[in-house]
């Protein structure tokens, strides 16, 4: 007793007022993520899932699912649809970071406003490009054809292959505010004073871009790039609500493959499996991101 | 600083463009909210109207009978659901955040990087064995699932936040205060919760936004349509009656009201959340 009041006298009473968060999100995260592994290695199924006692069948569910050709297919789409939001979601949001570097009369408050995309409930934004981009009522359809581009509407979210460029299109709409507002701050944080020296050195825009502001924003670069690359790979509301996986299993993501697994065919431990596989993914880039963003305050 | 700042006619040609771009990529938003306002032929029509030709509130109004949709009850269950979760996400993340702001004890450092993890867990690593989990407690189609759940978004993000706000604070303001007679708990509780207040509404808004916009966790564990949060009703009604869609943008307008009151009073907060809570980890 008198061991555990020392324990608690000076700087460790504070575990007391983090305990009940601590344990909160052991219960309902670190439970779960535990579980979820154990269950990718048994075989539970709608069938099994009211037994006492669970089979353990070791790999067996990740060798069937590794074999099965539409998670191959949700790998690649998973990349494919990563990377590609990714680059113009950075190339968007850094161009308009540029934009509204410079102070003119409306940049706050457009600046502001830009950020809506960002927070609207993604169910949202997916039932309103479903909508434009739907064959026969859709804004996007109607205007291409107005514009004489295309003679016959185009089935979008029905053809495989354009399916998958609709949800990229709508993806990157939604990460461009989150890259713009990240790449603004950190452009404010680069001391005018370098600016200033360069132009006295005679420098042009071209190198300030090269030499001065892309260095300095590194930091900034690289944590946008890797928390973009966590978010966006692990998307799951908006294929799910736009395409549901569909055509034929075409865009599924590995995360709508896993609900699809799950709560769909009610197959629990492959579904557990493929979202077991998402997540030790996502745990080593979340490791290199903590890497770098703890190295650099190692430096300060 | 002040080489940034613009005049004249170039003031005037970037604020221009800057509206350009600004009604280019906020179109969709207009489009479903004037859609809304259509009658169901209207729709249909090509080349569109841009603008309604008779503004019409049936869309609207239709919801208030009750169908197998109810999209009034759904908003209520959503904004339960929303601002429970917001509420034990400040309860959790105040006393936590600022454990970790000024004390050091075993495992700090761990308990840190274990939040900061937990921010970038896909939902579905924890969605199958959650449902099971509530299931064997038939918690299936209770409305606390829900909230449960969706706290576990928001409470790793505020603790985070917080602890800057605490940590921002100076420590001789919490001197000052134990010698007016405070300890370390009172000081906390008069003197550092007021002034981090203005983290407390960054936290509170996104806990609530990020409960708002789930439909993972609201359709998985509520399965009778009368408890659903909003968005897993939308999804639903999406599902039966797909090409409806003077309803369904009707519907996607009433869901974006509270996210547009929230972003007009508080924008400032929210700029200073995202930006603070991504770049300083």
């Amino acid at each position: 007793m008198k061991r555990i009041k020392r324990f608690f006298r000076y700087d460790n009473v504070g575990i007391l007022y983090i305990l009940p968060a601590l344990i909160y999100m052991m219960v309902f995260v670190g439970y779960p993520i535990i579980s979820n592994f154990i269950l990718s290695f048994q075989d539970v199924t709608i069938k099994t899932l009211n037994l006492p006692v669970k089979q353990f069948i070791g790999f067996e569910n990740y060798i069937k699912v590794f074999q099965d050709p539409i998670l191959q297919k949700s790998i690649f789409n998973t990349l494919l649809f990563t990377v590609l939001s990714l680059i113009f979601q950075f190339i968007f949001g850094f161009l308009l970071a540029l934009f509204f570097y410079k102070k003119f009369s409306f940049s706050k408050p457009v600046r502001g406003l830009l950020m809506i995309p960002w927070m609207i409930p993604v169910t949202i934004t997916a039932l309103m490009f479903k909508f434009m981009f739907s064959s026969n009522v859709g804004i996007i359809n109607q205007a291409l054809q107005g514009l004489h581009l295309i003679s016959a509407p185009i089935d979008w979210l029905i053809t495989p292959n354009s399916a998958m460029f609709a949800l990229i299109f709508t993806n990157i709409w939604i990460g461009i505010p989150f890259n713009m507002i990240l790449l603004s701050s950190g452009l404010t944080l680069i001391s005018s004073d370098i600016y200033e020296s360069a132009s006295i050195d005679g420098a042009n825009k071209f190198q300030t871009m090269m030499k001065i502001t892309l260095p300095l924003l590194k930091p900034t670069i690289q944590s946008v790039l890797i928390l973009g690359f966590i978010y966006t790979f692990k998307v799951f509301d908006l294929v799910y609500v736009m395409t549901n996986g569909g055509p034929v299993n075409s865009t599924h993501l590995l995360s709508t493959y896993s609900y699809k697994l799950s709560f769909t065919l009610f197959e629990y431990s492959k579904g557990a499996t493929v979202a077991n596989i998402l997540f030790v993914i996502l745990f080593f880039v979340s490791l290199i991101y903590l890497k770098y963003t703890y190295s650099e305050e190692g430096e300060k | 600083m002040n080489d940034r700042t613009v005049r004249g006619k170039k003031n005037i040609i970037m604020s221009i463009m800057s509206v350009i771009v600004l009604i280019v990529l906020l179109f969709p938003i207009y489009w479903i909210l004037v859609t809304s306002f259509k009658m169901e032929k209207e729709i249909f029509l090509n080349p569109p109207t841009l603008f309604p030709t008779k503004l019409n509130f049936k869309s609207y109004i239709a919801q208030l009978n009750v169908g197998d949709f109810n999209m009034f009850r759904s908003f209520a269950n959503s904004m339960f659901i929303s601002t429970s979760c917001m509420f034990i996400s400040i309860i959790l993340a105040v006393p936590a955040s600022y454990a970790l702001a000024r004390y050091r004890f075993v495992g700090k450092k761990v308990t840190v990087l274990a939040f900061l993890i937990t921010q970038m867990l896909p939902v579905s690593v924890i969605l199958t064995p959650m449902f099971i989990m509530f299931r064997n407690f038939h918690m299936i189609n209770n409305p606390l699932s829900a909230i449960l759940a969706d706290a576990t978004i928001g409470i790793p993000f505020s603790i985070l936040i917080l602890k800057n706000y605490f940590g921002s604070i100076p420590k001789e303001l919490e001197e000052a205060s134990y010698i007016d007679g405070c300890n370390r708990f009172t000081s906390f509780i008069k003197i550092l919760i007021p002034i981090a207040f203005p983290g407390v509404i960054v936290c509170g808004i996104f806990s609530f936004l990020y409960a708002w916009g789930d439909l993972a966790y609201g359709m998985t564990f509520i399965q009778d349509q009368v408890n659903r949060p909003i968005t897993a009703g939308i999804f639903n009604f999406m599902g039966q009656y797909g090409t409806k869609w003077s309803y369904l943008t009707a519907f996607a307008v009433v869901t974006i009201i509270p996210v547009a009151i929230i972003f007009i009073f508080m924008q400032k907060y929210i700029i200073s959340g995202l930006t603070s809570g991504a770049v300083k980890g």
